[in-house]
């Protein structure tokens, strides 16, 4: 399995950890031969001289344990910790390698999970197998050995059981790493329904769906609490099995050993013996019902782990960088560009082709659901076309570097997207060594500055989850200070200025004009489209028409409607 | 510190206690799993002896009378104990399932009585840690340590009272080690119980991290802050790392502790044993004996110990559940709170002040009054609390002061479920669920039928990109939203209000993203839906507004201007000012 690959950088303390047990467990084994020394010829002799000396030496080989022990807890603790910190952080790497296709196929819910709770299987499993594991299968085959060496006929009663015991108990654990599999679907569905309702609380009160919710979430946990209770009474029906066959065992040496006492082939110190061997073989088996729950989960666990480092970041990143270039604005071009989102037939956009030449203003304007977003989100690469090629200043964008690629671009997404932290911290996103100079500058010009200036702790001001103690249009705002922060080549705005009243609207335009960058807007209103040098109008995924307003007003028709339904207001006003 | 550990384990009995509430729910069940434990017990020492005295009476002296017997008898005896084990686990496994069953229903039940600023400051991803990691703990617990508590408790009964017995005063000298015992286990789990707090906070924090950054990806990948993420993310897995380490070395002392002291208990027992016998205070075969019992004796401790340890684990999760379930919830609802069965619509606000910090007000002394079936658009520039008084009257948030009057009833004096039953909302960010599109739209009233809900989508001009989506209105939506656009799912948004069919309709923002073509269309069914209907309206595009029967005009929290449309301009106050400058440049730049 692959996960088992993160376990090689911890070899040596892994085999430091496995010796220091091995040390343990001799002295554990050699233990009741001292006591039995000390009894036999202290004790029983009246010896008391015997008593002290044999006493500390147990003492002594005791310490010897107990340093051994404390110090495998560190190098147990060691390996196990890195080995979970050293998964969480690959799966973490590669998550943020994934394609948009990647996330819709690992809910956000399911990704958690697996990051927390599945990483903390393995790294528990890691841990209690250096601590004892090993213990257990080296007590069996200690134990069966020394009956054997006491009576190979006798012992064969465990010859046969324990194989068959080993079949069980691979047979269980086999099956109970599926149900585990299952219980971690569940764990991740209920996960995903606390999201669900976390991120849609308002909505939820607003419409005092609490009880519905409640029993959506039932059904979840319902599910959970079965598959769990399922999971473990497989592995619990472990122990009572493996025991009763142990003991059945122990019945068929007294049977045969009697009847081999009476033959005289086996003396009654020899059964004796070999029950108090079976007795130890079936404790070290107890141990096993709680490894093989442990292992189980583990297996379901890695898989689901494995699940996401095998899943293929499907969109490939190129090694380019773009040539130098002086201008501040960057070429935008798209050529004969058509796209469906993964795993859907539908075209979202077809045979798309326009330029927009460096500093230009481009103006999207379409019906809901004409593609206007989607056309926005194959220029940082969110998503590839399925057909055709996006270029920036020439060059074909999937040959670029991505973080070259994307530090091109400054994006303002339609819901404003802000991070736990300070206004600073989100603004820095832009660009890491930001003075605050600069943030204030793009602030000042994304029209928020003020606002800012008149919290209580202005730049510093904490943002809670999604920035809530903001207004929609405040938030809105500060996602663009963000994104001109950066001060990017190509500024996207997908229609990010709709929570704006028009004259902030006004005053943010016109200082995105110092900026001298290649901007896309995505807009609702004509008074913002004509601004720019071009408009491109698009429906069901298609340019219908482009050029200028005066060009589009001559000849489309669907301009001029929606030009029309942009002045009712002066008509009957 | 000494302090500290006080308050500490005051928490400690406290939250253990609570956990047993859970539990003794579920009492008769519980006394099923002693009474199997017991049993187990019990025959686990029967077999044994069993076989001792086979030996003895067989074996020994060659006789096969009645050994088949025996024989049989014993198998029964294992039978019996096996099914007594199974037993036992197969109860107990319900019990702990059906504990953190409960728990998981409780605190998501809580939530959903928790006031919405509860979730202001909240991370997501760390509230849900509660619901998957922490009770995980609690659940991992209790399915081993109670019955692992239960045994080992009744050995240590047993095998005390058979040392006791056999000798008062080397059973004295056995207890030596107890104290030892105690401050060992003092110092060890005064650091884990520390430790697991930390560790399960560390771990609701990445949680918390990992949720916001999968929910953030757009944004982290387009400024390509994937290296500052990991890296940030590295902080948090190492802070986790940390406590987890600390924990599990210390954890990993016990055993080792409890065998060291073993060893220690047995070396005094047999050196003071022999000074007795020398002075025969005690015969040789009651040392030989007792030695052996004092092992046994010992051994439950041990159990105990770590039980206790994993027990520390489960109260570390299980308080950061009790934390939210102990959280102030929402103001319920006053006793003698009246349900509406019918609403006219009357909304009045009377000199209301509210303010989300405590600090600055958001809004202050509003007061108006929207007769039934009237239209209020509020207007004014972002930030100035138009969403705030919206907010208000669906009771997200309580006025600091003044009151808030529907139909002449205080609106704190009416069941919040009642008032909200009769509203409708569009709010700002239309929020889909996952699930089918007809869901979605159902949710806004759950017993419409599919032709209700259709009718709706009509209604909102939704129907026709419905039907082309592949599988109509049985079109699987993604949480994440994605293969709908924004405008799309404020069309659905609208739908399900009007599907909901209320008295006070509310409408936030509900077009924003829409193209001003759709707008028109369905302008139409908003008309119609309003009619009838007290309707509150944010918007910025004026044109959707002035058909409004009053306009309450807001700036920095206050109403600065109040009336209808033509009133205002009427008035060349602010509005007018906004109005000019949308007419302007819709009209002399456009034509």
């Amino acid at each position: 399995m692959k996960v088992f690959s993160f376990l090689k950088s911890y070899r040596m303390a892994m085999g430091v950890a496995l010796a220091l047990m091995l040390v343990e467990l001799a002295v554990e084994l050699g233990q009741p031969l001292l006591m039995a020394k000390i009894i036999d010829e202290g004790i029983a002799q009246n010896d008391f001289q015997t008593v002290v000396h044999l006493g500390v030496i147990m003492l002594g080989i005791s310490l010897l344990a107990f340093i051994s022990g404390i110090t495998n807890s560190f190098f147990a603790a060691y390996a196990s910790q890195n080995f979970g910190f050293d998964i969480r952080k690959s799966l973490f790497t590669k998550v943020q390698a994934f394609s948009f296709a990647n996330f819709n196929k690992f809910p956000a819910s399911s990704l958690i999970t697996r990051m927390t709770n599945d990483v903390n299987q393995l790294q528990m499993t890691l841990f209690m197998s250096l601590r004892i594991a090993l213990r257990a299968p080296l007590l069996v085959i200690g134990g069966i050995t020394l009956a054997i060496m006491v009576n190979v006929k006798l012992a064969l009663a465990f010859l046969i059981v324990i194989p068959f015991l080993i079949f069980f108990l691979i047979w269980i654990m086999k099956r109970s790493s599926k149900l585990f599999f299952m219980v971690q679907q569940r764990l991740d569905r209920v996960n995903g329904v606390m999201r669900e309702n976390l991120a849609g609380i308002r909505l939820i009160r607003a419409f005092s769906r609490g009880t519905y919710e409640a029993g959506r979430f039932k059904d979840a946990n319902q599910e959970l609490m079965d598959r769990t209770a399922h999971a473990l009474r497989v592995t619990e029906t472990a122990i009572p099995v493996l025991l009763f066959f142990m003991n059945l065992a122990v019945l068929a040496v007294l049977w045969f050993g009697n009847m081999d006492i009476h033959s005289g082939k086996v003396t009654v110190g020899e059964v004796v013996a070999i029950v108090n061997y079976s007795a130890r073989i079936t404790a070290a088996f107890s141990m096993f019902s709680w490894i093989i729950m442990v292992l189980s989960r583990a297996i379901a666990s890695s898989k689901r782990i494995e699940e996401i480092l095998d899943a293929d970041a499907d969109i490939a990143e190129g090694r380019h960088k773009l040539a130098e270039s002086k201008k501040a604005g960057a070429k935008v071009e798209f050529k004969n560009v058509s796209f469906h989102y993964p795993d859907t037939n539908t075209e979202v956009l077809k045979g798309i082709n326009f330029n927009a030449a460096p500093g230009e203003t481009v103006a999207l304007l379409g019906a809901t659901g004409s593609g206007k977003s989607s056309l926005f989100q194959l220029i940082p690469r969110l998503y590839d076309p399925s057909e055709g090629t996006v270029e920036i200043d020439g060059v074909d964008i999937r040959s670029l570097e991505f973080d070259h690629l994307r530090r091109q671009i400054g994006y303002v997404p339609q819901e404003a997207l802000l991070f736990t932290g300070s206004i600073m911290e989100n603004l820095a996103w832009g660009k890491e060594d930001a003075t605050l100079d600069e943030m204030k500058s793009a602030a000042h010009d994304a029209q928020i500055h003020d606002t800012i200036e008149r919290l209580p702790a202005r730049y510093e001001a904490m943002l809670g989850q999604k920035g809530i103690n903001l207004s929609g249009g405040q938030k809105q705002r500060l996602s663009i200070a963000r994104a001109l922060v950066k001060k990017p080549r190509i500024l996207l705005l997908d229609d990010s200025t709709s929570a704006l009243d028009l004259k902030t609207e006004a005053r943010l335009l016109e200082a995105l004009k110092t900026y001298n960058c290649t901007t896309l807007i995505i807009t609702q209103k004509i008074s913002t489209a004509k601004e720019a040098d071009k408009i491109l109008l698009l429906e069901d995924g298609s340019i219908i028409a482009s050029g200028d307003h005066e060009h589009l007003m001559a000849t489309s028709g669907l301009y001029r409607d929606i030009l029309q339904s942009q002045l009712g207001i002066e008509q009957s006003g | 510190m000494k302090h500290e550990n006080k308050v500490d384990r005051g928490s400690f009995t406290r939250t253990v206690k609570r956990i047993w509430k859970y539990l003794s729910v579920h009492k008769g069940l519980l006394s099923g799993v002693l009474l199997m434990v017991v049993m187990s017990s019990a025959l686990g020492l029967l077999g044994p002896y069993i076989i001792g005295h086979t030996i003895d009476t067989h074996l020994a002296v060659k006789s096969t009378d009645g050994l088949g017997w025996i024989l049989t008898g014993l198998g029964a005896v294992y039978l019996l104990h096996s099914v007594s084990l199974w037993l036992q686990n197969y109860w107990m496994i319900g019990i702990a399932q059906e504990t953190v069953y409960t728990m998981r229903t409780q605190l998501f039940a809580k939530l959903h009585w928790l006031p919405i600023r509860f979730f202001d400051k909240r991370q997501y991803g760390e509230l849900m840690s509660r619901v998957t990691n922490d009770i995980e703990n609690v659940s991992s617990t209790l399915n081993s340590s109670v019955i692992q508590i239960f045994s080992s408790i009744l050995t240590l009964i047993g095998t005390l009272s058979v040392m006791l017995w056999l000798s008062p005063l080397l059973t004295v000298i056995t207890m030596i080690i107890v104290p030892l015992m105690f401050v060992g286990m003092k110092w060890i789990t005064s650091r884990t119980g520390r430790l697991y707090k930390e560790q399960q906070k560390n771990l609701g924090d990445l949680n918390g991290f990992i949720e916001e950054t999968i929910s953030g990806q757009k944004i982290i990948k387009t400024f390509s802050q994937e290296q500052k993420v990991i890296s940030e993310f590295l902080v948090k897995s190492e802070n986790l790392k940390q406590a987890g380490y600390w924990a599990q070395v210390y954890t990993g002392f016990i055993p080792k502790l409890m065998n060291m002291l073993n060893n220690l208990s047995f070396t005094i027992v047999a050196a003071a044993g022999g000074i007795f016998a020398l002075n025969g205070m005690v015969s040789i075969g009651t040392i030989v004996i007792f030695t052996e019992y004092a092992r046994q004796f010992t051994r439950p401790l041990n159990d105990l110990s770590n039980q206790f340890n994993t027990l520390l684990s489960a109260v570390a999760g299980a308080d950061r559940v009790f934390d939210i379930l102990d959280e102030q919830e929402e103001a319920s609802d006053e006793k003698q709170a009246i349900e509406l069965s019918m609403v006219k619509g009357e909304v009045e606000f009377d000199e209301v002040s509210f303010s989300y910090d405590g600090d600055e007000d958001t809004v202050q002394h509003i007061s108006f009054r929207a007769s039934p079936g009237e239209s209020v658009a509020l207007v004014g520039p972002t930030g100035a609390g138009k969403s705030t008084i919206i907010n208000l009257i669906t009771r997200f948030y309580e006025p600091d002061k003044g009151r808030i009057l529907i139909d002449g009833h205080e609106s704190r004096s009416i069941k919040r479920e009642s008032l909200r039953s009769h509203m409708a909302f569009v709010l700002q960010d239309s929020f889909l669920f996952e699930g089918t599109v007809r869901e979605n739209i159902r949710y806004g009233r759950l017993d419409a039928s599919d032709e209700e809900v259709e009718q709706a989508a009509i209604a909102a001009n939704a129907y026709n990109f419905i039907k082309r989506m592949p599988d109509g209105f049985d079109t699987l939506l993604r949480q994440d939203g994605s293969g709908i656009s924004q405008g799309q799912r404020q069309l659905l948004s609208i739908s399900r209000a009007i599907l909901a069919d209320p008295s006070i309709l509310i409408l936030d923002e509900a077009t924003s993203s829409i193209d001003t073509i759709t707008e028109l269309k369905i302008q139409e069914g908003l008309k119609r839906l309003m009619k009838g209907r007290t309707s509150f309206i944010i918007a910025h595009r004026l044109n959707t507004i002035q058909q409004s029967d009053q306009i309450l005009v807001i700036e920095s929290g206050r109403i600065i201007e109040k009336g209808s449309h033509d009133e205002l301009l009427r008035k060349k106050g602010f509005y007018h000012g906004l109005y000019q400058n949308q007419f302007k440049r819709h009209a002399a730049r456009a034509l």
